[in-house]
């Protein structure tokens, strides 16, 4: 079996008196598509938040590979090599496709302190923005401003810049709101592709989606994992049916 | 394109360069000012419009570099640190070291909490000044005197003149250089997204220090200039004013283009040395022109210089001409109706007016304006700039109908106006 890439240890988080996330254990397999599922509100953005640094845990630790990360800096995290994908896009809004894959790019080549070359002689930084380009479809829009792109555009640019950085396991979250049926389709397979031998963290709302790209899954409910395994286990699972139609209910 | 504005840039290089040649004593003395506050303005914009943190307390660093130089001057006995062509290296070092120290601490927060420190920073510098008087001179200041150097004597101002040309057109490509390195992009990217930056694996409070300590270091330089034209530095120039027009000028510019700033604070200055001789209220006419710019060009004037030049290759010159005039022709009339009110009414409520009118046991005297006399109380006095001022406007909205037309007209090409031409004035949208 392979190592664990991503581990999660009693992981709690509170606003207050309010329990977000309440004792959260969850292992990745290191080259897993793992995907995250549950009803509105049941914490799966916070939990990304919290692996990827941006709130600090309340209790319990998260392990990257064997390095503990829980506490690190957003920025300390994505070194280490996990990278994340925001629900909301947020990029550079007012530079363009290329410059903001080169801003990522640039990063992992340790050129963000340089002010004594320039940014056009770096060969390496442009070969590696024009290969995320092509990878991305987003060739013939690279001088367009990211906030001149088609919604679905924006977010394939979302996943391009998280791709950038070469991390080990990358975060998704929801990735495909607001796709049309093409788009999506699209979009697992473009995930499909550029997630090839690293591990994935995804949260989406479509269950096609999810359980065409994951293998396997892990629901959450109030702050809680009810069940993990494969797409079949999790089918069959009542604990699952339960949570989902309790929710409608209420 | 990029040839075409390689060519305009030569060109005013070189009327730069031949200027003092046909200008009056007084007038390369308003270029040097002209000169430095660009420099200035630019510095201060790399931080405002590339990196997007506003700072309150550019002038600190201004001050710092003029203080230092001053020092740097006046050691060796009045011989000098360094020879004085080089004396604004000392205002560059100085400059950087202090941004680096208060911009370590003015970066651990941003937008209005940042804005609060770098102005507690100046009026820190600004209260505490007069008190050192070992390093600020007290509040006479300290003077210095510039040393010949290399068979130049530094003499005339028209030396000056030159050294302060070489040193800003220095500065700013070396300015113009950054943008275009991997730190220089690192500062746009802190301006559309710190967040984001984070999850990319950069460290944005030490990118953030150093774009600080970069700007910080170019006004330094400016201050140094400073120092070295007027041959002397007085605590004042730690004041909020000087940090405060610096901010005037670059918005006025356009803050976010590269030359935007230079060209504001240049025309400013150059508005500020010919009016304030004319009227004392000039200071009302470059708040008025700020609001204005604001309110109808936030992109400043180099973002007026860019639609225009858009407009004009998609339509051509033949069918906007009328609107150009228009605007022309609108803009006269409310700067005329402008000044006549505001004049008027500067003068009625002068103490000078007040004692008129005691003296004389007339109540209301007449007012000597624009080689005429103007009867306060007569309704054609206040007529007049009424009936220019609602001319402007009528012209104004007939020029904008015009020039919507125009464009409107125009083969509605889908090229999106960020991409095409033109970007090379954009920094930001050039990759």
């Amino acid at each position: 079996m392979n190592p664990v890439a991503l581990s999660l240890r009693d992981v709690h988080k509170s606003f207050g008196d309010v329990d977000i996330i309440n004792g959260v254990d969850l292992d990745l397999i290191a080259g897993e598509r793992h995907a995250l599922i549950g009803p509105n509100g049941a914490g799966k953005s916070t939990l990304f938040h919290l692996i990827s640094g941006q709130l600090s845990l309340t209790r319990g630790t998260i392990y990257l590979g064997d390095q503990r990360i829980s506490g690190l800096t957003p920025e300390r995290v994505n070194r280490l090599g996990l990278a994340r994908s925001f629900q909301i896009t947020n990029v550079f809004p007012k530079l363009s496709v290329f410059e903001n894959l080169r801003l990522a790019v640039m990063r992992q080549h340790n050129l963000q302190y340089v002010f004594w070359r320039g940014i056009e002689g770096q060969h390496a930084v442009r070969e590696e923005t024009e290969a995320l380009l092509e990878q991305l479809h987003l060739m013939a829009r690279a001088g367009t401003l990211a906030t001149e792109l088609s919604y679905s555009e924006q977010r394939a640019l979302e996943i391009g810049v998280v791709l950038a950085s070469h991390p080990q396991v990358i975060l998704l979250d929801e990735p495909m709101a607001g796709m049309s049926r093409e788009e999506s389709a699209y979009a697992v397979d473009l995930i499909r592709k550029v997630t090839h031998g690293k591990t994935l963290l995804i949260v989406e709302h479509d269950m096609d989606v999810v359980f065409e790209l994951s293998d396997r899954i892990s629901v959450l409910v109030y702050g809680r994992i009810v069940a993990t395994g494969t797409p079949a286990e999790i089918r069959a699972n009542a604990e699952v049916k339960e949570a989902y139609l309790g929710e409608e209910v209420a | 394109m990029n040839r075409r504005f390689l060519l305009v840039g030569l060109l005013v290089v070189i009327a730069l360069v031949a200027a003092p040649l046909v200008m009056s004593q007084s007038l390369i003395n308003a270029g040097i000012q002209m000169l430095i506050a660009s420099l200035f303005a630019c510095a201060f914009s790399l931080l405002c419009g590339q990196a997007g943190m506003l700072s309150f307390g550019h002038s600190a660093f201004f001050g710092a570099g003029a203080f230092a130089t001053v020092h740097a001057m006046d050691a060796m006995g009045g011989a000098g640190l360094l020879p004085t062509p080089f004396m604004p290296l000392v205002g560059a070092v100085t400059g950087l070291l202090v941004g680096l120290v208060a911009g370590w601490f003015a970066t651990k927060r941003t937008g209005v909490y940042f804005a609060m420190i770098t102005l507690a920073i100046g009026e820190l510098l600004y209260a505490l000044a007069p008190h050192l008087s070992g390093w600020f001179g007290g509040e006479a200041g300290l003077s210095t005197m510039r040393m010949p150097a290399f068979g130049l004597s530094f003499a005339d101002n028209v030396q000056v003149y030159y050294l302060t040309l070489a040193w800003v057109l220095l500065c700013l490509g070396l300015l113009y250089l950054f943008m275009r390195t991997p730190l220089g992009r690192v500062a746009l990217g802190l301006r559309e997204n710190t967040h984001r930056m984070r999850f990319f694996g950069y460290n944005v409070h030490v990118a953030s220090t150093l774009v600080f300590a970069i700007s910080t270091m170019f006004s330094g330089v400016a201050g140094a200039l400073q120092a070295i034209n007027i041959e002397s530095a007085n605590y004042v120039i730690f004041n909020l004013d000087l940090s405060a027009q610096v901010l005037l000028n670059s918005y006025i510019g356009g803050v976010t283009y590269f030359l935007g700033p230079a060209v504001g604070a240049a025309l400013m200055s150059f508005f500020g040395y010919v009016v304030s001789d004319l009227t004392t209220s000039w200071l009302l006419y470059q708040g008025l022109l700020f609001v204005l710019v604001m309110l109808f060009m936030p992109r400043g004037i180099a973002g007026l210089v860019h639609a225009v030049a858009q407009a004009l290759r998609r339509c051509g010159f033949a069918r906007l001409w009328r609107a150009f005039a228009l605007y022309l022709g609108a803009t006269a009339l409310l700067v005329a109706g402008t000044t006549f009110l505001v004049e008027l009414l500067q003068r009625l409520f002068s103490q000078d007016y007040r004692a008129l009118s005691q003296i004389g046991g007339n109540a209301w005297p007449d007012i000597p304006l624009f080689g005429a006399s103007w009867a306060p109380l007569s309704v054609l006095t206040w007529l007049l700039p009424v009936l220019l001022l609602t001319a402007g406007i009528w012209l104004l909205a007939r020029a904008a109908r015009h020039w919507r037309r125009a464009l409107a007209l125009a083969a509605p090409d889908d090229d999106s106006p960020a991409t095409t031409g033109g970007g090379r004035l954009v920094s930001g949208a050039s990759s």
